[in-house]
């Protein structure tokens, strides 16, 4: 009977371990759809937090510090004060680098994440930071390019720098529309998969959206 | 999405039965009979363990709040090193469930907060956990020294100017002096070069780009008109004017240093055209891997803007030039560049102009000016222990003037060398020692009976510091040596500034130290052909300062007294004052008429004041500057300790910007004020007793933006003096005794002009 009695324990400690094992990936996913799928700014806060956590459980799952990362840079489009937005970057960045540090090397997805991370600096203040930081999101996507030419997030947000820079400086929806339908040409090639560990997919239904906006546009003229 | 969705459902099932099987197995096991007494140890323990998977959740609940009180909203509250955790909501609560037990630590984090952590025993549901979490963001924003200091520059989020500020000053023109002229501690000058600070001359203020001494900051032109300055603010990625207390890296200025430095690679490869009513010009700059070049050229030709309105003096020929200019910048390796520019121009003007010795003359003064420098500099850092910087100039000046039918020429040359190395201990400490080696040669002649020249050699060493022990402290002392070959004197000038901040978003800077200056060219004719003997100039400043920086707003309150010794003074028998600037003394020296020591002195002391504010006026953007000053000096050819002719006691200028985003368009306005100077009446028996009237100044600036095609475009208007206020710098009088007002060239002024710029060039991109 003790033996008996000490199987199960062993058994059930294997449980426990299983059950962790599955955690990460399952929690990872669960948390980037919650944030993907929400609009509330608390909410994403919320998710957020989420990521910091698995990202300080697991260290050394690099996806745990790319998605905490993601998702800072997401917050900090949508804060309004501007101090807390530099912060969130603040975070963005050593989160970024943690993952490339995992990772060991730079890829096209690391450096498109250092070119949201850029715009986002730039956007806290764009007439006093558009030269110093427009220059570092264009270097960075021209390196990813250089990595994989068919990653539609760069083109995603060199249409979303466009769509936003004012139209006197050549931006603007129509200036930013072929960007949009280069990434979604890019984008429609990327299969739905949950393994977003080995498949980052996002910036899809944002990229429809804008060249959505963008195509209305230019019809009306 | 579906497949997502289905795959949470297979997962909180798998959950769900995970535990129930853990359940199923243990509830036999609860009902064994009592002959497994000695196993009760061990079943605890695994009860114990299946109850965290079986029932033990717990509900921690409170609050998150900053050192204040005040409730946070969106921290991450979680128990370390586990998955569970809550956010708080907007009155900073939190809750969260948990199946941790016993002994664990609560942590509550926040972006732009310290993170805090507390001890908790679970046992079941807690309520009412408070934590305080601080505030970083701002209270660890290191402490900068501003005493004396204006920084205009891209680079740093803090500064308080920007290069397209001063471009978009109404009544600046673009230049960079000028619009300087709106910032407290200068002088509204319109008859005269320069740029004149807290008391003194033209001559007190020293320009400098990327660490050379730039010989001929202004255009030449005749006695009496103000000439633009040399530099175009896009040129520059920043621009520094210290108003005073200037670094030790830096020698020979009694009241100030504009430090500019010239822009490394360009952004991006861009083509830019200009045409404006007073010439056109081109511009282009390629960017390379890691090296980028820019040419310019351009062709100036004033009819447009002087055939416009009615001049105050008779351009026979308008000024015209031609000139331009190219850079060359490489990043030789990761932390090292290599900068290397050369500019060349030539102009020439006729004018009928008061005579600066006869006021009641005109004379026609042609002048063909011939202007080239070349420079490089390289810096270098070394494991981010070091940095060194090296920099090598050639300036070459060329007036060829004709006074009436009197040849002139003044033909300047400097050779200037600096070496630098900076010692960087920790990112809070820092040492600099460097050395600067200035040669210059200036040959001036007019006529058949005067010949003159002077050939100088300053070698110049220095070492400074610079300490922020904390965040709220900051330290910068220095000590410059000078050695002049023409006087056979040195000099040793300690420097030292601090900072300590004050409260949230203020702080206080001191600056104090030694400055020395060479006498004027005047007096330095006379040292070789009479062996005079003369000494350095000296000036003391001491300087105190508070700035509040919050969100956009800037208050700056800036009091300083400066104290003038071992000033250079003619001693005339008879005792006569001239005013004209242009006066020879090698007659008066060889008749013995004339003495000159450095027995002059002075003081100047003030209180300035500056509010920008570009946030409370939606896309509209203010500066308001005020500077009060008290000075008196005996120098030069004063009779008698006096206000000289180039202060204002209150010099005030209202500074505003509005962009209406609908139409594209920024309009700019400044208001400028001074009060009367003083001017020389040989009438009155008090020296320099007399004051001009006040001068009044508003102007205005269009700036229209838009794209055509894909160039950028900017088309600009402006009107200086508005009301076309006859503005009188003083008065001259001629041996008749009548008064000659000074006025400047021209009192209203207009001007338009449009520019181009492409970057978008047509490349692979998609």
């Amino acid at each position: 009977m003790k033996k008996t009695i000490l199987l199960f324990a062993a058994a059930l400690l294997l449980l426990v371990n299983h059950v962790h094992a599955q955690n990460f990936k399952e929690l990872l996913l669960k948390t980037y759809l919650a944030f993907d799928t929400t609009q509330d700014q608390q909410q994403k806060v919320q998710y957020s937090n989420k990521f910091d956590l698995l990202a300080k459980k697991f260290p050394n799952e690099w996806a745990a510090h790319y998605y905490n990362a993601f998702s800072k840079a997401v917050l900090s489009y949508n804060d309004k004060d501007e101090a807390k937005r530099d912060a969130w970057l603040d975070e963005a960045e050593r989160e970024r680098d943690e993952t490339v540090a995992l990772l060991k090397k730079e890829n096209d997805e690391t450096y498109v994440l250092a070119a949201m991370i850029a715009n986002a600096r730039l956007a806290v203040k764009p007439q006093a930071r558009w030269q110093k930081f427009g220059k570092i999101f264009e270097e960075d996507l021209a390196k990813a390019k250089d990595i994989n030419p068919d990653n539609p997030r760069i083109y995603y947000l060199q249409g979303m720098s466009k769509r936003f820079t004012p139209k006197m400086f050549g931006g603007g929806k129509k200036a930013a529309l072929p960007y949009f339908e280069k990434a979604a040409s890019l984008f429609a090639k990327e299969t739905d998969n949950e393994d977003i560990i080995n498949h980052i997919s996002w910036g899809k239904a944002t990229n429809q959206h804008f060249l959505k906006e963008a195509q209305g546009e230019a019809e009306e003229q | 999405m579906a497949t997502y969705r289905q795959s949470f459902t297979i997962h909180r099932w798998h959950r769900a039965f995970s535990r129930k099987i853990i359940i199923a197995l243990f509830v036999p096991a609860l009902a064994l009979p009592a002959y497994f007494k000695n196993m009760r140890r061990l079943f605890t323990l695994l009860l114990a363990l299946a109850g965290f998977y079986a029932n033990g959740q717990s509900t921690l609940s409170g609050s998150v709040v900053d050192d204040k009180g005040k409730a946070i909203r969106g921290a991450s509250v979680y128990i370390d090193n586990t998955l569970d955790g809550g956010t708080t909501d907007s009155t900073g609560a939190f809750h969260f469930t948990t199946t941790e037990k016993g002994a664990q630590t609560l942590v509550a984090s926040a972006v732009g907060y310290s993170t805090a952590g507390t001890p908790l025993n679970i046992t079941g549901d807690i309520t009412g956990i408070n934590l305080t979490i601080k505030n970083t963001a701002r209270t660890l924003e290191e402490v900068t020294i501003t005493a004396g200091a204006f920084e205009a520059s891209n680079d740093k989020d803090k500064t308080v100017l920007k290069p397209l500020d001063i471009v978009t000053t109404a009544g600046a023109q673009a230049d960079v002096v000028r619009a300087l002229e709106t910032l407290p501690g200068t002088q509204k000058q319109g008859a005269e070069n320069g740029l004149f600070v807290r008391g003194g001359d033209a001559s007190e203020a020293a320009f400098i780009v990327d660490g050379m001494v730039v010989q001929n900051a202004f255009f030449s032109g005749p006695p009496g008109v103000a000439t633009r300055s040399r530099f175009g603010a896009f040129q520059f990625k920043g621009v520094s004017f210290s108003s005073g207390g200037y670094s030790a890296r830096y020698g020979q200025a009694l009241s100030s240093v504009l430090e500019l430095s010239s822009l490394d690679l360009p952004e991006r490869s861009t083509v830019n055209l200009g045409v404006n009513m007073a010439g056109v010009y081109a511009s282009g700059s390629k960017l390379w891997k890691n090296s980028g070049g820019n040419v310019t050229a351009f062709y100036n030709n004033l009819q447009p803007f002087y055939g416009l309105v009615k001049t105050n003096f008779d351009y026979y020929d308008v000024p015209k030039g031609y000139g331009g200019s190219a850079s060359y910048a490489i990043q030789t390796n990761k932390t090292g560049m290599l900068k290397a520019m050369v500019n060349l121009n030539h102009f020439s003007s006729g004018i009928a102009v008061p005579n600066p010795g006869v006021p009641d003359q005109n004379i026609r003064y042609n002048l063909q000016n011939d202007n080239y420098n070349g420079q490089f500099s390289y810096r270098q850092t070394l494991k981010n222990k070091w940095s060194l910087f090296a920099a090598g100039a050639y300036s070459y000046n060329d007036d060829k003037s004709s006074f009436d039918s009197r040849p002139g020429e003044l033909k300047e040359q400097r050779a200037q060398g600096r070496l630098e190395a900076k010692y960087i201990i920790t990112n809070r400490l820092n040492v600099l020692v460097g050395s600067d080696l200035q040669h210059f040669e200036i040959d001036n002649q007019f006529d058949t009976f005067l010949n003159r020249s002077i050939n100088e050699n300053i070698i110049s060493g220095y070492a400074e510091a610079e300490w922020v022990p904390v965040y709220w402290l900051a330290f910068k002392p220095g000590i410059r040596y000078e050695h002049s070959a023409l006087l056979n004197k040195d000099n040793i000038a300690p420097r030292l500034s601090l900072a300590v901040k004050a409260g949230q978003n203020g702080q206080v800077s001191v600056a104090t130290g030694m400055f020395y200056q060479l006498p004027d060219y005047l007096y330095l004719y006379t040292v070789k052909p009479y062996n005079y003997d003369y000494d350095f100039q000296e000036a003391i400043h001491y300087i105190a300062n508070y700035q509040w920086q919050k969100n956009d707003r800037t208050l700056r309150v800036e009091g300083y007294y400066k104290d003038y010794k071992s000033l250079v003074r003619e001693l005339w028998t008879p005792a006569e004052y001239d005013p004209n600037n242009y006066r020879s003394l090698e007659s008066a020296i060889s008749t013995g008429n004339l003495k000159i020591d450095n027995s002059g002195y002075g003081y100047a002391t003030g209180a300035e004041l500056f509010w920008r504010d570009k946030k409370s006026i939606k896309n509209a953007d203010y500066w308001i500057s005020y500077s009060y000053i008290d000075t008196r000096r005996l120098y030069k050819n004063f009779l008698a300790e006096a206000m000289p002719d180039f202060i204002s006691t209150h010099n005030l200028n209202v500074v505003g910007k509005y962009w209406i985003d609908k139409i594209q368009t920024q309009i700019n306005m400044t208001y400028s004020y001074a009060s009367g100077r003083p001017y020389y009446n040989p009438g009155n028996p008090e020296f320099l007793g007399d004051r001009a009237p006040e001068y009044h100044s508003l102007s205005f600036t269009i700036n229209y933006l838009r794209s055509i095609g894909k160039w950028f475009t900017v088309i600009y208007a402006g009107v200086d003096n508005v009301t076309n206020n006859k503005n009188v710098f003083g008065y001259r009088y001629s041996t008749s005794g009548k008064a000659y007002p000074v006025v400047p060239a021209l009192y209203r002024s207009f001007f338009v002009g449009i520019n181009m710029s492409l970057t978008q060039f047509d490349k692979d991109e998609l």
